[in-house]
């Protein structure tokens, strides 16, 4: 996929994996990963930049396996915003879609 | 890469962001390392997945710059935030400096104006010492209209360069948001 399109995405994505719980770091890049393929290091300058911006919380957590891990939690604010973008998402999806499909008729 | 190589690496470009956020970043690095550990991965693997260490501190100066420039929006911290934008790559060094550019012309062109007509007396009273012979009152006073007419179209000009420069930061965050950065190397 196009690289300009993918930032606006990675946003998305991540403020939808917080929206049910809180996750840390690591978990967050694998889930997104799975699915995209995205440049991992670009995921923590922008866990950063939410956080700078009022959009998550972190806290430190004990593991069982390993050292303790740094979660990630949606504020209030973090939740407005991704409701906000997610409905930007589907509107531009929506259209893109409606488009696809008629050129398809047409071909 | 080795981790140690890739933390060396990344530890020293972030020499420009401040010490406490360079120990943050190492430590959530640290973490992301060892968690992949965990999950059975190298070390090799693991920095492979996370692009370069360059890549991932231009990203990082980028956000620390813009925070800078929208905290105190001055020429400084704004130009620094367009450079550092700049550096992410050539598509954003068209839809940032451009704008830019626009921007610095406006300003620029209000100012001088502004401080033209100001300094119109003194233009006036210059003109009279080299050519005395040709001295004409209209010209105090057209010059001294100037003036004042300088004098609102400088406060007008203040009020216009803080609301520019606002607009201009907050443009400038919306394109990182946006725009690519540090996602280039990863088409499959």
């Amino acid at each position: 996929m196009n690289v300009q399109f993918k930032k606006g995405v990675l946003n998305l994505c991540v403020l939808v994996l917080l929206d049910k719980q809180d996750r840390y770091g690591y978990e967050l890049v694998q889930k997104i990963s799975d699915q995209i393929s995205i440049s991992e290091g670009s995921v923590y300058p922008l866990l950063r930049r939410l956080t700078k911006e009022g959009y998550f919380t972190t806290y430190l957590q004990e593991s069982t396996e390993g050292p303790p891990r740094k979660y990630y939690k949606l504020t209030d604010t973090g939740r407005e915003y991704l409701h906000k973008q997610l409905d930007e998402w589907r509107n531009f999806t929506d259209g893109v879609n409606t488009l696809i499909e008629e050129g398809v008729q047409n071909d | 890469m080795k981790k140690d190589e890739f933390q060396r690496d990344l530890r020293a470009l972030l020499v420009r962001i401040p010490k406490e956020e360079q120990i943050e970043i190492m430590k959530d690095l640290e973490e992301y390392f060892e968690n992949g550990k965990l999950d059975g991965k190298t070390e090799e693997q693991i920095t492979a997945s996370l692009d370069s260490p360059k890549n991932m501190a231009k990203e990082l100066l980028v956000s620390y710059r813009l925070e800078k420039a929208e905290a105190t929006a001055t020429t400084g911290t704004i130009f620094r935030a367009v450079w550092a934008i700049i550096g992410l790559g050539f598509f954003n060094l068209i839809i940032v400096l451009g704008p830019f550019l626009c921007l610095v012309g406006v300003l620029l062109g209000g100012w001088t104006a502004s401080v033209g007509f100001i300094a119109a007396p003194l233009l006036v009273l210059a003109n009279i010492v080299i050519f005395p012979g040709i001295f004409e009152w209209f010209d105090i006073f057209a010059s001294i209209a100037f003036c004042g007419i300088g004098l609102f179209v400088a406060i007008g000009m203040f009020t216009a360069t803080k609301v520019l420069m606002n607009g201009f930061v907050r443009y400038l965050k919306f394109n990182t948001k946006l725009v690519k950065g540090g996602l280039t190397h990863v088409e499959r």
